[in-house]
């Protein structure tokens, strides 16, 4: 039977729904502390003094813990994927509020909590900043000097720097962009800014580090096991054998829980006192934790008297707040996609990685492109509007087809970009007539279409075991947070070996058991593990094949393999061990020109196309309807599929039109879900998903990645449609209503007061 | 969380005995989803409370008295309210605020007289109750007295009882044939507290409105009643003009603050538009009643 194609229920669903599912927040260890943050209140200082006293004489405190308790331990206690900036605890300097200063351990978690209110910092306030642009002046700088880390191969090129705010600049040159802009017939350009927002999984962030001799076992909420035990192993001086990281199922990540979050500091506070400790996030903490980069994109396009986008230039602004987690790779991955789909000899891409004083931004569902496509997206639509011509028929004049090479010189393959902007004008009816509304309630359409790089060169690693009764096991290190991976994968083996996805068992990470992956973030996993799943079950089977010669058993015959093992055997015995690497090409992008014919194993692409409607009283934005597209190959699981798509478009759909953080003076002044306000059951419009017929000829049975692709267009279609119904154009993010009427109201000449 | 004490007094007599009118960390709890987010947000660390759910049941009923009014008692939960068979044939502006009110999971639990004496001003009961003339009975040690609900609050999450008084009853008078409306805007996603709220209700008289009161909550301070709207409504035809004037007014009159919904230049923008769609409501509501 096929399992490829198969529409089956998550293989964990019901081990979900009736709560039997393991999660670290609810694993408890004989002998364990609770570990509570004391966290900075300025954003940006030198720590004068920290008294610990009253804490450490609270009744039923084990222990308060500082930084320097813990350079004692560690002597550089610097982590981080892309720079070791970020210390396990404050060192010196605070750079953003919130910033972990401080741990109590006590074997209560309420009295460890009050114990963290009795601690008390003083520090020499230092001037901060906070935009991205500003921090581009080195009149304040955040770190003295910035620490590259070296640790993965595309990000090998980064010098440490003094002096500058600038983590990482990326810089694309493709064509003579400045020659064509004056040879332009129009030259056209636009100021672009998205807000700081987050991940907010449900499951907060949680790990529990567990002591043994020069050894720790860290059961963690995390989405990079394999490179939390290098790093950690990499902070104490040790062999990575012996960290060992167990993963279980995630409460969601959306790429918050990649790298090193809590770990680096329930593995210190461990060994400092001999006992397993645990730190579990309330929903709060994770306003300081970790966040989506703001952003400023100044994007300039000419056009020629044909219509034709001949130049563009980009210039992005990625505030990457006090620490650059891995900031870098948003800046330089993202860079490469930031002219959009489109077909343009002339390109010029400056992308900058800033530090500032606010909660570190890293990886959230799109790894930046979602700021990068609501910036070209509502400016192509803008274009086209003042060109007088149709934003789709704009749109497929100038798009980006296979064959053609992409602004980093890769040549585009298998990314069916027209179809999925042909699937998204299909749905939503894009030329035929529609209401228009009346009044005061006034309707229009918008679409938007999006791709991305993916992440390269990474490294996964697959294990197939079959037993001595058939029955199949596979190790792996992808972290299955609700993406529905582990049932990809188990299809995927089920398809090699006959074998029904149902009875595969995919074993949850355990880095002592399952191989090294890269990590489960970008979209990565279904094309990468997919591929080393696909190898090692092939060579099992190829094994399994072996085996039965070695039995004895005619060639070509189809025993099944339990029969295999007793014969060679002699009873139910043995086991038959497939296993494969996978790792892409890539060919770094050249220092001055930042080209490269191969930046990319595949291209993921995602639109949406939406209709809405406008109180034009309030600015009230009622969406009626949202389709969203993608292309993610020959999908392994459709039904799982589909809900990514949707998934990804609500979770964006929050960040269009309500999720911002608000900062006063550094203070983030609304830290809690009542006052961040995500959507509601009650904020998702009608929606249609549509996965559009293709092939990734390179992917596992013709499949790549999706989990982000139905963030890409929603934000730009929904400003698109908003100024086909209203005329005006919104050029930040989120959409609020008053930023909708404030609009309309500078539009009729009667702009509203600022307060 | 710091542990606490938690104590669950059989009558109301006894529960009023252990509060204290000197300890602002000793309070009652009905539902406690409210009193719930300020322990986890830290801004309320309780060195007791005393848990309403065991007096007498006679404190949860919701019952219609032979005057026509509708007697709702303190630990009747929003719920049982949405649901009574009275509330949703005479008071249609309370049975459709309480299907907006949060979710149902809150108003299974949570209570009226928790939802009125809690004084933050986003509530929904407080403004469509006192739009609706309710009045609120209220127990301390010295017996009992009865309030208009207008003139229990005192400012932002400040109400006029005492820290040993208790909510008893919510009387609802008869509506006798006037219309009214609640309308709450929420602006960053549908189940938000509301950025703002208007109340109305009025008679129609040969055509005129009569005897408004109307109401303003969320963007002020406090549930706030709005007199001189209500007299510029006084009397005149609810046509284009009356609304227009009667959204200037509400806009000159309230003290409409800024926070994470808005800005006070926009909130004040809403009251005008909403100020005139909750009249509009209100007689539609009406006109939908009476077809049905």
């Amino acid at each position: 039977m096929n399992q490829v194609g198969r529409d089956i229920p998550r293989l964990e669903v019901r081990a979900k729904v009736t709560g039997r599912a393991d999660y670290t927040h609810n694993l408890r260890l004989p002998g364990m502390l609770y570990g509570k943050v004391f966290r900075a209140t300025v954003p940006h200082g030198r720590i004068r003094s920290i008294d610990t006293q009253a804490a450490r004489e609270l009744p039923g405190v084990y222990r308060v813990v500082t930084g320097e308790d813990i350079r004692k331990l560690i002597p550089e206690p610097y982590y981080g994927p892309a720079f070791h900036d970020q210390p396990i605890l404050a060192l010196d300097k605070v750079r953003y509020v919130g910033e972990p200063v401080a741990a109590v351990l006590a074997g209560d978690p309420h009295v460890a909590e009050l114990a963290v209110q009795l601690i008390l910092a003083e520090y020499d306030e230092l001037p901060a900043v906070y935009d991205e642009v500003a921090a581009m002046q080195p009149d304040t700088l955040v770190h003295d000097v910035l620490r590259p880390a070296g640790t993965f191969a595309d990000l090998k090129h980064l010098q440490g720097r003094k002096g500058t705010n600038v983590a990482l600049d990326y810089h694309l040159r493709r064509g003579d962009a400045d020659k064509a802009f004056a040879a332009a017939d129009r030259v056209i350009e636009h100021t672009f800014k998205t807000q700081q927002c987050l991940h907010l999984p449900f499951e907060p962030h949680v790990a529990i580090a567990e002591p043994g001799d020069d050894r720790l076992t860290i059961y963690t909420s995390n989405q990079t096991p394999s490179f939390v035990r290098i790093e950690i192993a990499r902070l104490f001086g040790w062999p990575e054998n012996h960290v060992r990281v167990k993963v279980p199922y995630l409460g969601g990540g959306y790429g918050s829980k990649v790298y090193v979050k809590l770990e680096a500091l329930v593995a210190a506070l461990a060994m400092l006192v001999r006992r397993p400790v645990k730190i579990a996030l309330t929903m709060e903490e994770q306003f300081y934790m970790i966040t989506k980069h703001p952003t400023t994109f100044r994007i300039k396009s000419g056009v020629d008297k044909e219509g034709r986008l001949v130049a563009r230039s980009c210039a992005v602004y990625w505030n990457g707040g006090a620490y650059a987690d891995i900031g870098p790779r948003v800046t330089q991955k993202s860079g490469f996609t930031a002219a959009g789909p489109y077909d343009i000899d002339n390109v010029s891409i400056d992308s900058y990685a800033l530090y500032t004083n606010r909660t570190p931004a890293g990886a959230l569902r799109g790894f930046g492109v979602p700021q990068l496509v609501w910036a070209y997206e509502s400016h192509t639509d803008l274009i086209a509007r003042e060109l007088g011509v149709d934003p789709v028929e704009f749109r497929r004049k100038n798009l980006l087809r296979d064959g053609r090479p992409q602004a980093s010189g890769t040549v585009l393959q298998d990314a069916a970009i027209g179809e999925v902007l042909d699937a998204l004008a299909v749905r939503i009816g894009w030329n035929k007539p529609f209401d228009r509304g009346s009044g005061t309630l006034r309707r229009g359409r918008g679409i938007a279409i999006g791709f991305k790089a993916s992440i390269s060169p990474t490294t996964s690693v697959a294990v197939v075991n079959v037993s001595a009764d058939g029955s199949v096991y596979l190790y792996k290190s992808t972290v299955d947070m609700g993406q529905g991976s582990d049932t990809a994968f188990a299809q995927i083996v089920g398809e090699v070996l006959d074998v029904k996805a149902e009875d595969v068992r995919v074993v949850a990470p355990d880095t002592d058991i399952t191989p090294y992956d890269m990590g489960t973030l970008g979209s990565r996993s279904l094309f990468h593990m997919g591929t080393a799943v696909r190898l090692a079950a092939e060579d099992a089977r190829a094994k399994l094949r072996a085996l039965a010669t070695e039995a004895g058993l005619p060639q070509g015959t189809n025993y099944p393999p339990a029969e295999i093992f007793k014969k060679r055997y002699g009873m139910q015995a043995g086991n038959v061990i497939g296993t494969a690497s996978y790792v892409p090409n890539y060919k770094p992008p050249d220092p001055q020109t930042g080209l490269s014919d191969n930046v990319t194993p595949f291209w993921m692409v995602g639109g949406a196309a939406a209709e809405v409607e406008v109180d034009t009283e309030t600015g009230h934005v009622r969406i009626l309807r949202l389709v969203n597209a993608a292309d993610c190959g020959k999908p392994i699981n459709p039904g799982v599929a589909r809900t990514q798509l949707s998934g990804a478009a609500i979770m964006q759909l929050g960040f269009t039109m309500s999720e911002a953080m608000h900062l006063d003076g550094g203070q983030i002044t609304n830290a809690s879900l009542a006052d961040y306000k995500i959507p509601g059951i009650g904020d998702i419009p009608p929606m249609e998903n549509e996965l559009v017929a293709a092939e990734q000829h390179s992917g596992p049975f013709g499949a790549k990645g999706l989990g982000e692709s139905g963030t890409f267009g929603v934000s730009p279609a929904i400003a698109n449609a908003i100024h086909d119904a209203v005329g005006v154009r919104i050029t930040e993010l989120p959409i609020t209503a008053e930023a909708v009427l404030r609009a309309l109201r500078v539009k009729a000449g009667q702009p509203l007061d600022d307060e | 969380m710091i542990p606490f004490e938690m104590v669950e007094p059989s009558s109301l007599q006894e529960a009023v005995g252990m509060l204290d009118p000197q300890d602002p960390a000793i309070r009652p709890v009905a539902g406690g989803t409210a009193l719930m987010l300020m322990m986890k947000a830290g801004v309320f660390a309780p060195s007791r409370l005393v848990c309403l759910h065991r007096i007498e049941p006679r404190y949860s009923r919701i019952a219609l008295t032979g005057s026509g009014e509708l007697q709702i008692g303190a630990m009747a939960t929003l719920s049982e309210v949405e649901h009574d068979a009275n509330v949703a044939a005479r008071l249609p502006a309370l049975k459709r605020a309480l299907r907006r009110l949060s979710n149902p999971r809150v108003r299974n639990v949570a209570r009226v007289g928790g939802a009125l004496a809690h004084g933050d001003p986003h509530m929904d009961l407080p403004p469509v109750l006192t739009a609706l003339g309710a009045r609120v009975t209220i127990v301390g040690p010295k017996g009992e007295r009865v309030l208009p609900l207008e003139r229990l609050y005192s400012g932002y999450y400040e109400t006029v009882l005492e820290k040993n008084e208790l909510i008893t009853t919510a009387t609802v008078p008869s509506l006798n044939g006037r219309k009214s409306a609640y309308m709450k805007v929420t602006l960053r996603s549908a189940d938000d507290w509301p950025a703002l709220g208007v109340a109305v209700s009025f008679k129609l008289q040969n055509g005129a409105i009569r005897d408004p009161v109307i109401v303003v909550s969320a963007a002020t301070e406090k549930v706030t009643r709005m007199t001189s709207t209500e007299k510029v409504l006084q009397g005149a035809a609810p046509d284009d003009a009356t609304l227009a004037r009667a959204g200037d007014a509400a806009v000159a009159e309230a003290s409409i603050l800024a926070d994470a919904h808005g800005s006070a230049a926009y909130k004040r923008e809403l009251l005008r538009v909403y100020m005139r769609r909750a009249v509009r409501q209100a007689l539609a509501d009406d006109a939908q009643r009476v077809q049905s």
